[in-house]
């Protein structure tokens, strides 16, 4: 038989997360280190946050790709790659959560740049998965073939983390800013982004499902809410809709645990149910996939609380 | 395994029996059925549940009827009943003894006949295909066959009522005919021999899609979703596929309906009036007569002309429903040829349902010198069949059919589903002699015409060419092979040229309905099953309607 597998994209993908890791470890060891010290407590608690709401979303890709790629045979081997980076990621972010220094962590810092990073090439690689199929970007293809949102989601935690570490390397007198912006709106801005990404991948699996089940609408009816009302707040005045947009949030982030939930239901329901857990588990709708919206409501709930204790406007 | 001897064998005696029936969702499960006495005149009785018989038997007893569905098979059980094997699961095919004749002769047994409480569905490949708007009047459209008395849009409006009932799981955009509805359910992932028609169609510029299918890619109900185990041309055992056995047929028992497994009705009496009265047949060892107000016959294109036929009496001494000289004529088959060839690649073309993907080019282009159109599919027969085909067809045998069957998973295949046109020379009559019931056997006489030869070439020429075009080597036609069945009880708008009208009713006596493929004018280029089921709902509204006019 002959090797049909695309090894020369293995080792482009490798060389790329490398080289860039590298590139941005040399960047961020270059860089001017603030003063350690003593920060404003709101500001690590709100960064700790982000390591929490980076590491959720990095379990949930981790126990996620673990799954699905296992179901793919890992015929590439460039699928192992989001297990390692989000093996990374997690512990990085319980090593975070636990840290209540007031400053980056240079090996945090290039675990999250990689862990961005990997989602980049992931998406690459599924959209170059999706144009080998006959019909090319077609629903079926959409469907069926390397889901082509699910690699964002290793981006997202990684993105997180990586402005958790921006948030305690801020000027330690000053509202914490990222780019000169913020900290509060940057994060609230992207986390929104984040979510509206994830509602898409779930919305787009939903209807393969044809939603069957009423539940099935709520990953696309709640968290676009969510995503809208945080996007208000980091965008314009903070303090109009404050507690409902926090309750939403904390709403939005209990769905994500129930919806892993809703989908242990869905694999009972599976020919032979959970006794064919081998099985349905591969098959059936994913359990670990639905907490990356409980990652990113935390997310979204650290940048409220940054809003609130920095208003400027 | 359980002692009770209704769980172990079907055909042991009835199932539906005793105010309960089997439970099919369930192992040894049962649902409460009503039961009627042979001397209760019933509003219907059905003979034959598949998806003719099946969908009235559920509709009509939701609109209150008392009805009785008829069905000379078993009561099989999926979960407990099928084997995971081909040979074994022949009990699901129509075997009784037929004599065949004609120039091609008709190959009778799975592809186009069903013994079992659900009929042919219970193991059909599950392809669920809307006709061209424009067969419905094929002969003043496109110039061959017969018209229809049904309008396509009226059509249109009743496949979808029969995808909704049959969850359908369908592509999101279908690139021919007018628009439909988006399909209850989404298609199935394409398997490699699925892929590989597709790389062919669009290698010769033809559209393609995923294939119509009535099995679930998605929980309904009690079903799980295909786990694409490849038995689909048999029972499926996760009740994955929507045979009528687990759709219309549980549905129709919870509305009130009366199943009768292994009853096989041998005789339709007709009173002095004219009217049928009720039917003769045979059940637990001995024949019985169920007394009804109408009879509805559904009994596929050879059993149904056979109990017309086999019914003459005095005042009816050609057959029933028979003025026009039509019943058993007109009979249509399906061209079902194949082209064969091997991949490098492995393709594991058993993996899923057989006709995953489909490309209908032929039934909507008319540039072409014959009349009428075909489709062709991915296939995936299973090493048995497989064996069969290449023993069969290509006359391997010994060590090189060895050798062909070690190539069984890098083997490819498209075959095709084509139009034949009526002749009236094609027919089913009965002969003289008789079956283990005591009933004459039937005669099914059939001849492939000069049409049906040009369309069956052309199609093989485009299929071959497709293959070729995806590096298929070693390419084999398979040139023998037909399917389903149509005709012999023609529909049709005037009492002189056709058995019943656009409604099923027969011209001759008022409340004796014939409701399956029989009816078809013309067979169209297109798996007949979700026509059929369409036509069934509409008739259990036309019924309905009727009623209320008090015009049945």
């Amino acid at each position: 038989m002959k090797n049909d597998r695309p090894t020369g994209d293995i080792a482009t993908a490798l060389s790329l997360v490398t080289g860039a890791t590298i590139l941005g470890g040399i960047v961020l060891a270059c860089r001017k280190p603030h003063v350690p010290v003593k920060k404003p407590q709101a500001t690590v608690a709100a960064a700790r946050r982000l390591n929490r709401a980076a590491g959720t979303l990095a379990a949930s890709v981790l126990i996620d790709s673990a799954i699905e790629h296992y179901r793919g045979n890992f015929h590439n081997k460039a699928m192992i790659t989001p297990l390692v980076t989000a093996s990374l990621s997690l512990a990085a972010s319980l090593h975070g959560t636990a840290d209540s220094k007031g400053e980056a962590h240079v090996i945090r810092d290039l675990i999250y740049a990689g862990a961005g990073l990997t989602g980049l090439v992931g998406t690459g690689f599924h959209i170059f998965n999706i144009s080998k199929k006959p019909g090319g970007l077609s629903w079926q293809n959409l469907f069926y073939s390397a889901p082509l949102g699910a690699p964002a989601a290793i981006s997202l935690s990684g993105m997180l983390g990586f402005l958790s570490e921006r948030l305690r390397d801020s000027h330690p007198d000053m509202p914490p800013k990222i780019l000169g912006i913020p900290a509060g709106r940057v994060i609230g801005v992207m986390t929104s982004l984040g979510l509206m990404g994830t509602v898409a991948e779930s919305g787009l699996l939903h209807f393969r499902g044809a939603y069957h089940n009423p539940a099935m609408y709520l990953p696309v009816t709640m968290p676009p809410v969510a995503a809208a009302l945080l996007g208000a707040s980091a965008l314009g005045p903070i303090r109009r809709h404050g507690r409902l947009t926090r309750w939403w949030l904390r709403a939005t982030a209990l769905l994500g645990f129930a919806g892993t939930g809703f989908h242990a239901v869905g694999v009972a329901r599976g020919m032979g149910g959970w006794r064919n857990w081998r099985q349905n588990l591969v098959d059936g709708p994913p359990i670990p996939a639905p907490p990356s919206f409980t990652g990113l409501a935390m997310a979204g709930l650290a940048a409220l609380a940054l809003l609130e204790d920095h208003p400027d406007d | 395994m359980s002692a009770d001897p209704f769980l172990s064998d079907p055909f042991a005696a009835p199932r539906a029996i005793g105010g309960r029936a089997p439970d099919v969702m369930k192992a040894g499960g049962w649902l409460p059925m009503k039961q009627h006495d042979n001397n209760e005149e019933v509003d219907f009785v059905v003979i034959g549940t598949g998806a003719g018989g099946g969908p009235l038997i559920a509709r009509l007893a939701e609109q209150g009827f008392s009805v009785i569905g008829f069905d000379a098979g078993a009561y099989f059980r999926p979960l407990e009943d099928f084997a995971s094997d081909e040979i074994e699961q022949q009990k699901l095919y129509w075997l009784d003894e037929r004599i065949i004749d004609g120039a091609n002769p008709i190959r009778m047994g799975g592809k186009n006949s069903g013994k079992a409480v659900g009929g042919s569905t219970v193991h059909f490949a599950m392809v669920s295909l809307r006709f061209r708007p424009e067969w419905f009047k094929s002969h003043s459209l496109l110039g061959y066959g017969a018209d229809w008395p049904l309008d396509w849009r009226e059509m249109w409006d009743y496949y979808a009522r029969a995808e909704k009932a049959l969850s359908i799981s369908g592509p999101v955009r279908y690139p021919w005919g007018p628009k439909r509805p988006r399909y209850p359910y989404r298609a199935h992932e394409l398997n490699g021999a699925a892929e590989i028609l597709a790389r062919g169609a669009e290698a010769m510029g033809y559209q393609w899609t995923a294939t119509p299918l009535a099995t679930v890619s998605a929980p309904h109900g009690d079903s799980p979703p295909c786990v694409y185990r490849g038995f689909c041309r048999f029972g499926c055992s996760t009740n994955a596929k929507q045979s009528q056995l687990v759709t219309f047929i549980p549905r129709g028992i919870a509305a009130g309906a009366e199943i009768r497994d292994l009853a096989m009705v041998g005789r339709i009496e007709t009173g002095p009036d004219g009217r049928a009265t009720g039917v003769h047949y045979h059940r637990e060892g001995r024949w019985r007569f169920q007394k009804a107000r109408n009879v509805i016959v559904a009994g596929y294109a050879i059993e149904t002309p056979r109990l017309l036929l086999a019914s003459a009496n005095d005042r009816y001494p050609d057959g029933l429903a028979n003025s026009s000289g039509l019943v058993g004529k007109n009979l249509m088959t399906q061209s079902n040829q194949a082209v064969f060839g091997v991949m490098d690649k492995e393709v594991r073309w058993n993996k899923g349902p057989p006709s995953l993907s489909i490309t209908e080019h032929w039934n909507y282009e008319d540039r072409k010198d014959f009349h009428g159109g075909y489709c062709w599919m991915a296939q995936g027969p299973l090493p048995v069949e497989w064996a069969t085909i290449v023993a069969g067809s290509r006359k391997r045998w010994g060590a090189p059919l060895r050798e062909e069957m070690m190539r069984y998973n890098h083997q490819v295949g498209l075959k095709m589903v084509g139009e034949m046109l009526p002749d009236e020379r094609n027919r089913v009559t009965l002969t003289d002699e008789v079956d283990q019931y005591g009933l004459r056997i039937p005669r099914i006489t059939y001849s492939w015409g000069d049409n049906d030869k040009a369309l069956i070439q052309h199609a093989l020429g485009e299929m071959e060419r497709s293959l070729d075009l995806v590096g298929a080597k070693d390419i084999f036609r398979q040139e023998d092979d037909t399917n389903h069945l149509a005709g012999t009880a023609r529909m049709g708008s005037d009492a002189r040229s056709s058995v019943v009208n656009a409604d099923c009713r027969s011209w001759d006596i008022p409340n004796l309905w014939i409701c399956d493929g029989s009816i078809f004018p013309t067979m169209g280029g297109v798996n007949p099953s979700l026509t059929i089921t369409a036509i069934s709902l509409r008739t259990a509204d036309r019924i309905k309607a009727l009623a209320k006019r008090g015009e049945l």
